[in-house]
């Protein structure tokens, strides 16, 4: 008997051992709560699939701290957290365009960050690919981060404590620009925002006011074409017709296609209620103004996108449902979750 | 007692097997199952640059080289490209691919001028083919290392996609006194990607085992001006476009890089 019992504790204590690892390998979603990259119901397949890079905790928690760390721009001021805030739906703090190093003005608004694992390209324009080379842009460029790989990599490669963080997370005695882009990678992929009051409506779990329901009667009637539903933008780039003199061209600068002029990336209106001010260059602050200009006055240009000159004007009562039902995608969890906040 | 022990030894056995027996599964898919020992070599493919097409010179950094149909006078300070995905032919038709390989050829480091493919299997190769620029896939596929790691300074940030050549220098011909071609494009009608080979024609490139066979190659960079006009009109070239396609096709398609000899 007292064998017996001795075999059970060891087999036990065994396959516990054996298996305890693989807690933290990614998994297709189960609906038990357990950590780690989960697709929503609602959701497609994500273009990032962890390729040689599979998610740990470890990684996921050094990505977090290289994106709060302004040890990554030029003069050690500026992190990625300076214009993409936590409480602000990881936008900036509703500034039109972002501050770099040295007070200098970036050019362009710095966009919400959400549900990047289902982005296949990145910026306004559409200019970067992949998710892990996305920080190259706002690191490098002089008027954010102003840093250089070299110069980064240097500073990391000094410091011990990174040293030890990127020895657990990845293995590595040097602190490679792959291991760095991976390790934020790991982080920006899980701000995933699913669990706002218009996925809860749409889970049936919460119900929505008369005006929010009308207001998203009337989205899908007006706005789905482009700000397709559940990641409320199709990746398309468009000219909405904002205007025919601004010095940006958009997607013109990727393309160099005369046809692309003025376009940019049709952006996801997950947190749209607190991420103010809109459109590429931040400006209009109010999401009122912004149905005014977008969908009432759209002006004629040679690329606007013939669909928004089609769209019959919406009436006063019409826009405050279609406001009421944007707030519905505010995404409190995600901008409340400690997980993501500053470490 | 003896029992006892017998019997512990077996729950201990049975205690091990069990402990590995769900070990994560992520070990490395083989990229080459070959069932047999298969005897291997090494190759190299050693790069001398040369300059000018009669009276030859070496093509030296820091050193004014005036170019034979443009007549510019050009210093160059920097002289890098990509060569990619090594591929070996046999008389018989079959193929080795060589998995991973990625080289950044730079004129100022001359340890990047001999590029060495290991483990090539032994044999008689008639052929060897490679590719001037890194393949699409790897100009969409996130972060990578080696060769290809950001920290080379040959990716576009900002337009993602490998750098494939980089050129620069100065020259009295030049408006600004300098001249910059990063050239590169991997898709669409920007798709500068071109497979070259090496024929070694009668005279095959023989693999010996744990031996090391050498091609020796002269590359001419001043293809580039092929169709390209002089530094006078055209100094710059910062993105994949028709200026890219119009130089780098001149270096890539043409004669540009010649087999001098081969030692086995």
């Amino acid at each position: 008997m007292k064998v017996f019992s001795l075999f059970f504790c060891l087999v036990l204590l065994a396959s516990f051992l054996a298996c305890k690892k693989d807690e933290l390998v990614i998994k297709p979603y189960v609906e038990e709560e357990t950590w780690g990259f989960k697709i929503p119901s609602t959701f497609p397949q994500p273009d990032y699939k962890f390729e040689n890079n599979e998610q740990t905790r470890l990684r996921f928690e050094l990505g977090r701290l290289l994106f709060y760390d302004p040890i990554l721009s030029l003069n050690n001021t500026i992190s990625c957290a300076s214009c993409h805030a936590q409480e602000h739906g990881f936008a900036d703090h509703n500034v039109a365009m972002s501050t770099g190093i040295n007070g200098v003005q970036t050019t362009r608004n710095a966009p919400s960050l959400s549900n990047l694992a289902w982005y296949p390209n990145f910026m306004w324009d559409g200019g970067v690919n992949h998710l892990e080379v996305q920080p190259l842009v706002p690191l490098t460029n002089p008027l954010e981060m102003g840093e250089s790989i070299l110069g980064i990599l240097s500073k990391l490669n000094a410091s011990s404590f990174y040293k030890n963080k990127f020895k657990e997370a990845y293995d590595v005695d040097v602190i490679t620009d792959q291991k760095l882009l991976q390790a934020i990678a790991q982080y920006t992929s899980m701000l995933i925002s699913a669990n706002t009051k218009y996925d809860q409506y749409i889970a049936g779990k919460v119900d929505f006011t008369t005006s929010e329901k009308n207001g998203l009667t009337l989205f899908r009637n007006n706005c789905v074409a482009c700000h397709t539903e559940p990641l409320f933008t199709d990746f398309s780039y468009r000219n909405i017709g904002l205007d025919t003199i601004s010095e940006d061209l958009g997607r013109e600068l990727i393309t160099q296609n005369p046809t692309d002029r003025r376009k940019f990336k049709v952006p996801s209106l997950r947190n749209v209620a607190i991420t103010y001010p809109y459109m590429h260059d931040g400006r209009y602050f109010t999401l009122s103004i912004l149905l005014d200009r977008h969908i009432n006055g759209a002006l004629d240009t040679e690329s606007t996108d013939p669909f928004l000159l089609s769209v019959s004007p919406l009436s006063p009562t019409e826009k405050l449902e279609i406001i009421e039902f944007l707030k519905t995608l505010t995404d409190f969890y995600l901008i409340g979750d400690p997980q993501f906040s500053q470490p | 007692m003896k029992s006892n022990i017998f019997i512990f030894s077996i729950f201990l056995g049975l205690f091990l097997s069990v402990s590995t027996s769900c070990k994560k599964k992520t070990t490395e898919p083989t990229l080459e199952p070959t069932p047999l020992a298969v005897e291997k070599g090494i190759v190299t493919i050693d790069l001398s640059h040369k300059w000018g097409f009669t009276n030859q010179t070496d093509f030296v950094l820091g050193t004014d080289l005036i170019h034979p149909m443009t007549n510019d006078t050009l210093n160059f300070t920097t002289f890098k490209y990509y060569v990619s995905n090594f591929k070996f032919k046999k008389a018989d038709g079959t193929w080795y691919t060589q998995p991973e390989s990625y080289f950044l050829v730079d004129l100022s480091t001359p340890s990047s001028l001999v590029l060495t493919i290991p483990d090539v299997p032994v044999g008689d190769y008639t052929d060897v083919y490679y590719t001037m620029g890194v393949d699409s896939t790897r100009n969409v596929s996130g972060a990578q290392t080696g060769a290809l790691a950001a920290s080379n300074l040959m990716f576009w940030n900002w337009n993602s996609g490998y750098v494939f050549l980089k050129a620069e220098g100065t020259s009295v011909n030049s408006s600004t006194g300098t001249f910059q071609f990063h050239l590169g494009g991997f898709s669409g009608a920007n798709n500068l990607l071109t497979e070259k080979y090496i024929n070694f024609s009668n005279n095959s490139l023989t693999v010996s085992a744990n031996h090391t066979s050498t091609a020796f190659l002269q590359v001419n960079p001043g293809w580039l001006w092929h169709s390209a006009p002089s530094v006078s009109v055209l100094n710059m070239i910062h993105m994949p476009g028709t200026d890219a396609a119009t130089m780098a096709l001149g270096f890539y398609t043409n004669n540009s890089i010649i087999l001098d000899h081969i030692v086995e």
